[in-house]
């Protein structure tokens, strides 16, 4: 696992920059925190821990992190616009509500697939954590109810929706994600994309509209 | 202020007090430290609930405390197990005082609501802090919210073949794991005033996949 971007060294220098080998740490760092945390559960988890799995000094996490609570919440915030930017760079090009929904969650079940360690992160042990986590959590939430939202503008009935509907989806959704982390079931979590995309339609477009975007090809 | 369907451990305050009753009286230590518990958390967070927190609230010694429990979080588990037996059972009598399905799931949902209005503490104790007590308390919280499936599930029940086919293996899964985190961010962020005000729509998100939007709107929005 990298982060998604990483600077260069500037044309003309030959040798790593000291951003360049600060940013991969905090990179091994954030891994390292995120396989223990799912092993252990973020409370049992010390800096120790963390530094023996990284391979690096002690020393060296304090200079990137003040304490276990701020690499948690620094891999929590990777691990979660890690996931929006797939989910953002699938749907992105979609004119269609229904199918970016579709597109969108299949980037996200994927990223859970790939990345459990990383999911439980900013899914699971994020309510555990810290204030600041259950606070970040919350905003990434907000991200996810916006691009639900504009179902609104598709469907028949819009209007009527109740107010909370797409918390209570994405709600849904995660809970079962979580489920399958919790179960060590990562594996098969993509076959639950058909079912998923008609649960989450099904309030805009009725059963069989829903159905429709969601077996289709 | 009397309420005599409360089990002894959670017999009802006055308004204004936190968590469980001092005053209330019972030969029972284990009931008191459970009590204790509630009290304990509800002031300090149970990161920072300590032993001696917790016999202080419970007025008794350390060493009783021992004789019942290995740990603070030993008790928390039973405080928790507490909390949620009497949840469940109000749950249960409501959903299972009506007839028909559409409102027994309102009636159910109605009185989840009601509790932890009434009870903000131990709304916390059991949403919150549940999720920083230890690995069994996770579990149990888990399985506490897996437990809702079986009154969703029953809403199958003779309903047309198009609609089943609309159905899958998660959907419950998905309506519950839904409604309880509309309910527990609001506890999260101590907003419990507006947990009643979420009826309707809880109620119209959760029989939508059985009886449609129009017929689960009625249901969701009947007095």
């Amino acid at each position: 696992m990298a982060p998604k971007s990483t600077p260069r060294p500037l044309p003309g220098q030959h040798q790593l920059s000291r951003e360049f080998i600060a940013q991969h740490q905090r990179a091994r760092i954030i891994n390292a925190l995120a396989l223990e945390v799912s092993e252990k559960g973020y409370r049992k988890v010390t800096v120790a821990d963390i530094v023996k799995r990284a391979g690096i000094a002690r020393n060296t996490f304090y200079e990137n992190f003040g304490s276990k609570e701020d690499s948690f919440l620094a891999a929590q915030q990777f691990a979660m616009s890690a996931a929006l930017n797939r989910v953002v760079e699938a749907a992105g090009e979609i004119d269609d509500w229904s199918y970016r929904v579709k597109a969108g969650l299949a980037a996200f079940l994927r990223f859970v697939a790939e990345e459990p360690a990383l999911a439980r992160t900013c899914m699971v042990e994020a309510l555990a954590a810290a204030p600041t986590s259950v606070r970040y959590y919350e905003e990434s939430l907000q991200a996810f109810i916006s691009l639900f939202r504009l179902g609104r503008d598709v469907s028949p009935h819009g209007q009527e929706l109740p107010e909370t509907l797409e918390e209570a989806l994405i709600g849904g959704v995660f809970w079962i994600l979580y489920q399958r982390l919790l179960d060590a079931e990562a594996d098969g979590i993509e076959e639950l994309l058909p079912e998923l995309v008609e649960f989450a339609l099904m309030p805009y477009l009725g059963a069989e509209g829903a159905r429709a975007v969601a077996t289709a090809g | 202020m009397d309420s005599p369907e409360y089990p002894p451990e959670l017999a009802r305050l006055p308004p204004g007090r936190h968590g469980l009753p001092r005053e209330f009286v019972s030969r029972n230590q284990r009931e008191r430290l459970i009590a204790g518990l509630a009290e304990a958390v509800a002031e300090n967070g149970y990161a920072n609930t300590t032993i001696a927190h917790i016999t202080r609230h419970a007025a008794v010694s350390r060493r009783t405390f021992y004789e019942h429990f290995a740990s603070k979080d030993e008790c928390f588990v039973a405080a928790y197990d507490t909390v949620m037996a009497e949840l469940r059972r109000r749950v249960d009598e409501a959903f299972n005082e009506e007839e028909e399905w559409p409102r027994a799931v309102r009636a159910g949902i109605a009185a989840m609501l009601e509790f932890l209005t009434a009870e903000p503490h131990l709304a916390r104790l059991s949403m919150v802090e549940a999720l920083v007590a230890g690995p069994v308390v996770v579990e149990r919280y888990d399985a506490a919210i897996q437990d809702l499936v079986p009154y969703f599930a029953a809403g199958r029940k003779g309903r047309p073949a198009e609609v089943l086919a609309g159905l899958s293996p998660s959907t419950e899964e998905a309506l519950v794991g839904g409604m309880v985190s509309l309910i527990s961010r609001r506890v999260f962020a101590e907003r419990t005033a507006e947990l009643e005000s979420l009826l309707p729509d809880l109620v119209e998100f959760a029989l939508t996949p059985y009886l449609g939007s129009a017929e689960a709107a009625k249901v969701a929005r009947q007095g």
